[in-house]
């Protein structure tokens, strides 16, 4: 399968900070990849470098075997952007708001009415075409958003966080857009925060903390490779003194989960399961416990910390 | 040509997204000017007189009738009223009451004014010495001093039509640099922007197509305010498509700006209200109340920085009939003007859109 984007070692500062270093990925044609980070981990400023919107201050980046950089109209013919913000006109139509990105978007016009009925038939739009975006909901907005990059064909879509806002349905719809334009060869960037969503969409991400990838692999290989089952533990009264109470069982970490829950990672849960029990049964009552496969949620905390991030 | 038609058109849909500018900024101008007409100075004053009751009183009342300018507009319109009315008027008489009374034995045309400032108590003043002087010539006979009045135009004109026709540039600039300032920030407001700084088409079309629609709309505000001085006055310029002619450069000049405050700004308040101080500005530093060559020194310098000014120079003639000015060096001017102002956005728009950052 055939590189769509290819980034190696790139780094943007802006000023003393640096937003984006040393960052490497490639993401194969056809493909969903996610930009999995927390608020501030540089996956906007990931986006506007390939994009070509930024500059970057060090390796390199291609597009299509375009350098954004250098090359940004190749670039901009063969991509569409769904940003974060849906970027709407609020008092024009949804046909409005799709002749206007034809205009800009599309050198031939001769197939775009055509494909304007397609695209709002796809995204169950065609009811309300006419109605003032405005009056749209979250989800309405988010599908025309995407039927807009559609639009003009191009070969990969960077979609920044998909579904922001939108409701159960609307999410669900999205995904199952995207999935469809995927069978149809187009190749997705999602950049998101939202695990149920990396972990329901992308075929492949990369973790990104700080500007660096943290970690690079399908959803289901990161889980597995992270190698530790969560126990959920609810004790009446909390434990207080968690490593003396557990020594010699193999817990890797221990994490408080306020108000009376502890989170446990073990490398084999079963194993330790009835040895685990009994030691916290003879001294406190044992209210619930839960043994777990590591979700994308765990895979992310290890990754970025649980520090918050503004 | 087809995707430029289509720019267009989508530049025009875009008019829903700030409607209330778009009407103030076509009709405003022409509102204002109907509105300000009905207090402006006009050739005719209404001036009230006790009904005289001495031949002395007759005579003044006869004389105020015939002064006028030379091509036979009155200068006043004295209105008689009974002496049982004087009371009540003199507490309601717009401007001012005139009797004629004696003092010690001569006959004395007494003004009472209301209130009015100063100017125009000079100006009633005039007038009413103006007809004074008709019946102190006719006592004098051969000694008798005349004032005459050779006017430099061919023909005389309301100052109402100078008015207009001084607005007629302005109208063109607010039709175009209010909507031109509005939908450029409005972009960035709206984040619509992102589809153009990635959009794969040349920019000059996108800002082509922006100012070709800007233009049609500052003619839409200057069409409206000729009709407004034709309805108005009676006068009509002799030739409309060199009136379109002069005004487009300044439609561009308007349109460029508000293109460029928009880009400036990123924020529709700031834009429209520097649209609105660039609009006055130009407006009455480039000649709104009278030809920038009757004004002092340095008013006629920095009128010369507006482009309202060269357009009232090219204007003049289409209502006057006659030059004023370089004709040839405000049509270069203006080809300046309209030429460096559409520069100057495409370099502010790839500063501010299209530079990588």
């Amino acid at each position: 399968m055939a590189s769509a984007i290819e980034l190696h070692n790139v780094t943007r500062r802006f000023g003393d900070m640096v937003a984006v270093s040393n960052l490497s990925f490639q993401v194969q044609s056809g493909e969903i990849f996610g930009l999995l980070g927390p608020n501030g981990a540089g996956k906007t400023t990931t986006v506007n470098l390939i994009t070509g919107l930024l500059r970057r201050h060090g390796g390199e980046v291609s597009v299509l075997g375009f350098d954004p950089q250098v090359e940004p109209r190749q670039v901009r013919q063969r991509i569409g952007l769904v940003p974060q913000e849906t970027n709407l006109y609020a008092d024009l139509s949804a046909v409005d708001n799709l002749w206007h990105h034809a205009a800009l978007y599309c050198a031939d016009l001769s197939a775009v009415q055509e494909r304007i009925q397609q695209l709002l038939q796809l995204m169950r739009l065609w009811e309300r075409r006419r109605d003032r975006v405005g009056t749209y909901s979250g989800g309405m907005k988010r599908r025309l958003a995407l039927a807009r990059a559609l639009l003009h064909d191009p070969e990969i879509i960077l979609f920044d966080e998909p579904t922001l806002g939108v409701d159960v349905q609307g999410r669900h719809a999205l995904w199952e857009h995207i999935k469809a334009q995927q069978a149809q060869g187009k190749t997705f960037i999602v950049s998101t925060n939202d695990m149920m969503e990396a972990d329901a969409l992308c075929d492949r991400l990369v973790i990104v903390d700080h500007g660096q990838a943290m970690a690079l692999d399908s959803p289901e290989h990161l889980k597995s490779d992270l190698r530790r089952d969560i126990v959920t533990l609810r004790t009446t009264p909390a434990i207080q003194a968690p490593e003396s109470v557990f020594s010699g069982l193999g817990i890797e970490e221990v994490t408080h989960v306020p108000p009376d829950q502890l989170r446990l990672e073990v490398s084999n849960a079963e194993r330790i399961a009835g040895e685990l029990v009994a030691r916290v049964a003879a001294a406190h009552r044992l209210e619930s416990i839960r043994i777990a496969r590591p979700s994308l949620d765990d895979v992310f905390l290890h990754y970025t910390g649980r520090a918050l991030r503004e | 040509m087809k995707r430029f038609g289509l720019l267009l058109l989508n530049e025009f849909k875009l008019a829903r997204t700030a409607l209330p500018v778009h009407l103030v900024a076509i009709f405003q101008p022409m509102l204002m000017y109907l509105l300000m007409t009905e207090v402006l100075v006009f050739a005719t004053f209404d001036m009230y007189v006790m009904q005289p009751t001495t031949g002395e009183g007759r005579a003044l009342v006869a004389a105020m009738r015939e002064v006028g300018s030379p091509i036979g507009l009155p200068y006043i319109n004295p209105i008689l009223v009974a002496q049982e009315d004087m009371a009540q008027l003199e507490t309601t008489a717009p401007r001012q009451i005139i009797t004629v009374e004696s003092r010690d034995g001569v006959p004395t045309a007494v003004q009472r004014f209301g209130l009015i400032d100063s100017n125009q108590v000079k100006n009633l003043r005039n007038r009413l010495t103006a007809a004074a002087l008709r019946l102190w010539n006719e006592a004098l006979g051969d000694a008798a001093v005349t004032v005459e009045e050779h006017p430099w135009l061919p023909i005389d004109v309301p100052y109402t039509v100078y008015f207009g026709l001084a607005m007629l540039p302005m109208a063109t600039f607010v039709g175009a640099v209010f909507i031109g300032g509005i939908l450029t920030a409005q972009d960035f407001e709206f984040r619509t922007i992102e589809e153009f700084r990635l959009a794969p088409i040349a920019p000059i079309w996108i800002l082509a197509a922006r100012l070709v629609r800007l233009v049609l709309s500052a003619f839409l505000s200057a069409g409206a305010m000729l009709l407004a001085l034709g309805w108005q006055t009676g006068y009509w310029p002799d030739s409309l498509w060199r009136v379109g002619l002069i005004l487009l450069p300044v439609a561009i000049v308007g349109g460029s700006l508000g293109m460029i405050i928009g880009l400036a700004y990123r924020r529709s308040i700031p834009s429209l209200l520097t649209g609105l101080i660039a609009a006055i500005g130009g407006w009455i530093l480039g000649g709104a109340f009278g030809l920038v060559a009757g004004f002092g020194v340095l008013y006629q310098e920095i009128s010369r920085l507006t482009p309202h000014a060269y357009a009232i120079e090219l204007l003049f003639p289409r209502y006057y009939g006659t030059q004023v000015g370089n004709p040839l060096s405000a049509i270069l001017a203006l080809a300046l003007f309209g030429v460096s102002l559409p520069a100057l956005v495409f370099l502010a728009y790839r500063w501010r859109v299209l530079r990588q950052e």
